[in-house]
């Protein structure tokens, strides 16, 4: 199998890389009828595919489970998943040849061996899903002609999949066809019952293709979504030791400042965050971030080159033949390093004390949202997608740091992301180097504590500018207003 | 106990076999002047009137009584009037009375007749002094009673609904007049109106059903705030809001049950949760469910919901629906309203009052759907009826765990579902707390159409109007 994108001719790469529409809702008004009656059977049940099953069996779909042989045999935690939950499970043989739509939400790195196994089991005309497309463009993988392949894939962990259905709301989703395989022209209408069922109609979908969503996909979540977080957390939690922190509040400066300050960006993108700053600290953080925006370009470019390139794809599909080795060995050093090894204090943190003592924490997350919208935008890649792989996803991994550290980043988030995440924190601390070693508590730990918090005018009024002027506010505005035009009260 | 104390222990009394106080236990400590609040009915009068001597005690004692007691109450107004009335009756001679002078009435009863004039003119009553008592209105009256009792010296001032149908001139001075008296003679008060609370009450008395429970200090903001609330509720005019005429349900069946469970089991892979257990809710029928903790009380609730993934592998029909015939979840929930604990933890949100409430038009946490102005409307109303018009849009995590759970309520109920479900709605609330939920679910039992289906624990707590029980066993 090759790698699908590379054989697309660039006119076909770059229509492709550019599909994306938001969606209205009144394109939903004919709810799940398309899968009404139809037998939907979700190989997997883990994160994605639990979450998924439970959302669509509320929405009156027949849904039910079938796992490999052994995960039945042994009664492992995926079939304990599903029977738990009164969902019918069987073997392939005894499921997937009555199945209409064959919900494949098995790990990315399975997709190969599972399709090759499922599809000579498949009925004729039936309809193969994905949450993500890595399978079909990374790895080429040729479905049968007479089977629809469509991809419904939630922007979030499959907790909050469940979580925000259950409140009657659901997650904002990207929907695709493969145009390759839609015989019966029935993509679409499948495509788009399903999304309603999961309840990401409510919260808006983006119908895009699949190269669209995997290259964008891929980009934010090795760069700013876990990348730099996971890069910030380690650089910032050794400058404060360094500094003369104590080590507790350090490490809880941190675990929670992401999630704090990245809640700032859902209201208002990166300008309400930098707002939340005092003047003095807005300038600083400006600075700051836009001397790491100059030192990091390169490194966001040659994430994006070798995403497009599938260079990224080749180099974790070797590892996957590794049996993992690298993926597990830098899960086991992240493990090691004192940030996650030190436990946060049990001191009083207040909300705005989260920004006022991580001007660097709040740079760092403006350098690495912006980088990663101007890279994927110059790639090709529509606004709304790099908005949702960037902007958008930030504060719902940095909630998972909060939880229980990188640890919970990285054991929520899918290997895919996982590898990447330390492949760009490996290339990332060496290069921030230079530029940390100046840096004083000021910015990361204590605060600037200034007596006098006078500005210069002008130069205030450039800095709000050019954060306001950045393109990913302007469709960050546009997107969050669909959201508010839904009436989503936070 | 400081010695001058007054103090009921244990104390019942029977009013004519109208009415009995029970098991009241109460002290008035010297300096203490105490007001007694409580709904229409609820004994507040009777409870002030024992002071007075009146009633007949069951069991219990009251003790340190002062000699004299005056007590200023409709019923002592009532009584005087037909005594007058039973005097002109009695009256065989032909020639028509004019009955006892209102300057009469008051000199026989007064001590210090100088203090009487005063109150006299100050109370504008002296162009009716040579007026005949019973032809007085009854606002005069009740000043005579007031004068009456003002000037005998008292020891203890019992004065049940001073203020009601007083001009504002006399009820200004009568406000001062007892305000510079509550330094020497110690004072209960009744009233109706909670916001007329003079100044010099130390502590309140809440009374409901005859019995006494609660008493709070005067300078505890927090409880008098909640005892405020009760009161509203209990003695609102405000009528339970109507449902959405716009927005009707798909009706139901009227002759099919709610909720049908046929050999209900919840079964994990290590333990049984229950099994076998088979229940129909009739449309209007209320239903208490207890049972200890752990005995599923809550999976069986779930099971009707749909929160309980094992209510696709029981033999359950809701509102018409045979679960798992293709029904999606809100069209079920829409027939339900539904409070519990988990809910109020769930709803962790700054959404503001009245759009928490209208979010139940909608079953959803928080709001994610515009709505009609007719909706912002019978919330408005529901805000009313809680006493919490003026805190529309506050964010309803900012509110008291007792305020959250009304307003879960209000929420369930504003779309006036066929079955209200609630889940031990006074669990983790103090005692006021759970007068007004109780009070509130009270209301909503007699209102309307809905079928309400209460779960607690103590089978103890119960609601009036709640008939039907089922029981789960460890
Ligand atoms: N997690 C996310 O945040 C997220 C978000 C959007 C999209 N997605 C996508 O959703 C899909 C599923 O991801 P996930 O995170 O839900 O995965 P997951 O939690 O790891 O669950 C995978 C499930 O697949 C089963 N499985 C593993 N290997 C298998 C094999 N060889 N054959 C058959 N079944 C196998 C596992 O069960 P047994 O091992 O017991 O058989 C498990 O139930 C992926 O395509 C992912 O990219 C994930
Ligand atoms: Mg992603």
């Amino acid at each position: 199998m090759a790698n699908y994108f590379n054989t697309l001719p660039l006119r076909e790469q770059l229509a492709e890389l550019g599909k994306c529409r938001f969606m209205h809702l009144d394109e939903f008004e004919d709810g799940v009828e398309a899968l009404k009656g139809k037998k939907m059977v979700v190989i997997g049940c883990g994160a994605q595919g639990l979450n998924q099953g439970l959302n669509l069996r509320d929405s009156g779909l027949d849904v039910s489970y079938t796992l490999r042989a052994a995960a039945i045999e042994e009664k492992r935690q995926s079939w304990k998943n599903a029977t738990e939950n009164g969902f019918t499970v069987g073997t392939y043989e005894e499921l997937l040849p009555t199945a209409d739509v064959v919900l494949n939400l098995t790990p990315d790195k399975q997709h190969t061996n599972v399709v090759e196994t499922v599809m000579p089991m498949m009925k004729e005309g039936a309809c193969l899903s994905y949450s993500h497309g890595f399978n079909i463009v990374e790895e080429g993988m040729q479905v049968r002609d007479d089977i629809t392949v469509i991809m419904v894939a939630p922007k979030c962990p499959g907790s909050e999949v469940r979580a925000e259905y259950v409140r009657g709301f659901g997650v904002p989703t990207l929907i695709a066809v493969h145009e390759d395989n839609d015989p019966n022209g029935e993509g679409l209408a499948l495509a788009k019952a399903y999304a309603v069922g999961t309840g990401g109609h409510k919260a808006g979908v983006l119908m895009s293709s699949f190269i669209a969503e995997v290259k964008s996909d891929l980009m934010g979540e090795q760069t700013i979504l876990c990348g730099m977080l996971q890069t910030g957390s380690l650089l910032c939690f050794d400058k404060m030791v360094e500094e003369g922190v104590d080590p507790a509040y350090a490490s809880k400066l941190i675990q929670y400042g992401w999630e704090t300050v990245t809640e700032a960006l859902k209201y208002g993108g990166v300008t309400n965050m930098m707002d939340r700053l005092s003047n003095p600290a807005k300038i600083r953080a400006f600075d700051l971030s836009e001397q790491m925006k100059d030192i990091m370009r390169p490194l966001y470019r040659k994430h994006q080159d070798d995403i497009m390139t599938g260079r990224f794809s080749e180099t974790m599909m070797a590892d996957w033949a590794n049996d993992d080795a690298e993926l597990l060995g830098w899960r086991a050093d992240t493990a090691e390093t004192p940030f996650e090894k030190t436990p946060a204090g049990d001191m009083e943190i207040a909300e705005q004390e989260y920004f006022d003592n991580g001007i660097l924490m709040v740079a760092m997350v403006k350098a690495g949202v912006e980088l990663a919208f101007e890279t994927m935008t110059a790639a090709g890649i529509i606004a709304d997608s790099a908005y949702y792989e960037s902007l958008h996803e930030t504060p719902l991994i940095a909630n998972t740091i909060a939880r229980k550290k990188l640890y919970e980043m990285n054991a929520t988030i899918s290997d895919t992301a996982e590898y990447g995440c330390y492949l760009y924190n490996h290339a990332c601390v060496p290069l921030l180097a230079d530029f940390m070693k100046p840096i004083k508590s000021d910015v990361i730990g204590k605060g600037l504590e200034l007596d006098d918090t006078g500005v210069d005018n002008a130069r205030l009024i450039e800095v709000n500018e050019a954060i306001r002027s950045h393109p990913v506010e302007a469709i960050g505005a546009e997107l969050r207003g669909y959201m508010a035009d839904m009436k989503r009260i936070v | 106990m400081p010695s001058g104390a007054i103090s009921l222990d244990g104390l019942s009394v029977d009013f004519d076999g109208r009415f009995e106080l029970v098991d009241i236990t109460w002290t008035i400590n010297p300096g203490e002047h105490w007001l007694i609040v409580g709904a229409n009915g609820s004994g507040k009068s009777a409870l002030a009137a024992v002071l007075a001597g009146e009633g007949s005690s069951i069991s219990g004692t009251i003790s340190g009584v002062p000699e004299r007691v005056c007590l200023v109450s409709y019923e002592r107004q009532a009584e005087l009037i037909e005594a007058e009335r039973r005097k002109d009756d009695a009256d065989i001679l032909d020639v028509i009375s004019e009955g006892t002078p209102a300057a009469e009435i008051i000199a026989d009863a007064s001590h210090d007749h100088d203090l009487a004039q005063e109150l006299v003119d100050s109370l504008g009553l002296r162009p009716l002094m040579g007026r005949a008592f019973r032809k007085l209105s009854t606002g005069e009256t009740r000043k005579v009673m007031l004068i009456r009792a003002l000037t005998r010296n008292p020891e203890l001032l019992v004065l049940d609904a001073p203020f009601d149908g007083l001009d504002n001139k006399s009820l200004g001075w009568l406000q001062a007049h007892l305000a510079q008296l509550a330094a020497t003679v110690p004072m209960v008060l009744v009233l109706n109106r909670f916001d007329e609370c003079p100044d010099f009450i130390t502590h309140v008395a809440y009374i409901d059903d005859g019995r006494l429970l609660e008493t709070v200090a005067r300078d505890d903001a927090r409880a008098m705030a909640e005892l405020g609330k009760l009161l509203h509720l209990q003695t609102t005019d405000l009528e339970v809001p109507a449902a959405d005429p716009s927005a009707e349900l798909p009706p139901l069946d009227p002759g099919e049950p709610l909720v049908c469970l046929t050999g209900a089991t919840i079964r994990y892979q290590d333990n049984t949760v229950f099994e076998n257990l088979d229940w129909t809710i009739e449309p209007n029928q209320h239903w208490q469910l207890s049972g200890p903790n752990g005995s599923g009380k809550t999976s069986l609730l779930a099971l009707i919901t749909g929160d309980h993934p094992q209510c696709y592998v029981n033999d359950i029909k809701v509102f018409g629906f045979q679960r798992g015939s293709g029904e999606s979840i809100w069209q079920i929930k829409q027939y339900m309203g539904y409070v519990s604990t988990a809910l109020q933890w769930e709803y962790r949100v700054g959404t503001g009052l009245r759009n928490v409430i209208i979010s139940g038009f909608f079953d959803s946490i928080g709001l994610y759907s515009k709505s009609t102005d007719v909706q912002k409307a019978l919330a408005d109303e529901w805000l009313a009826l809680l006493g919490m018009s003026h805190r529309a849009d506050e964010p309803f995590n900012s509110l008291s765990h007792g305020d959250q759970r009304l307003v879960l309520i209000a929420r369930a109920m504003v779309k006036h579902p066929p079955l209200l479900i609630l889940d031990e709605p006074c669990l983790g609330l103090d005692d006021i707390n759970r007068q007004l939920v109780l009070a509130l679910i009270e209301r909503i039992c007699a209102s309307g159409k809905t079928a309400v289906l209460y779960v607690n624990h103590r089978p103890q707590d119960r609601i009036p109007g709640i008939e039907e029980h089922l029981q789960l066993d460890a």
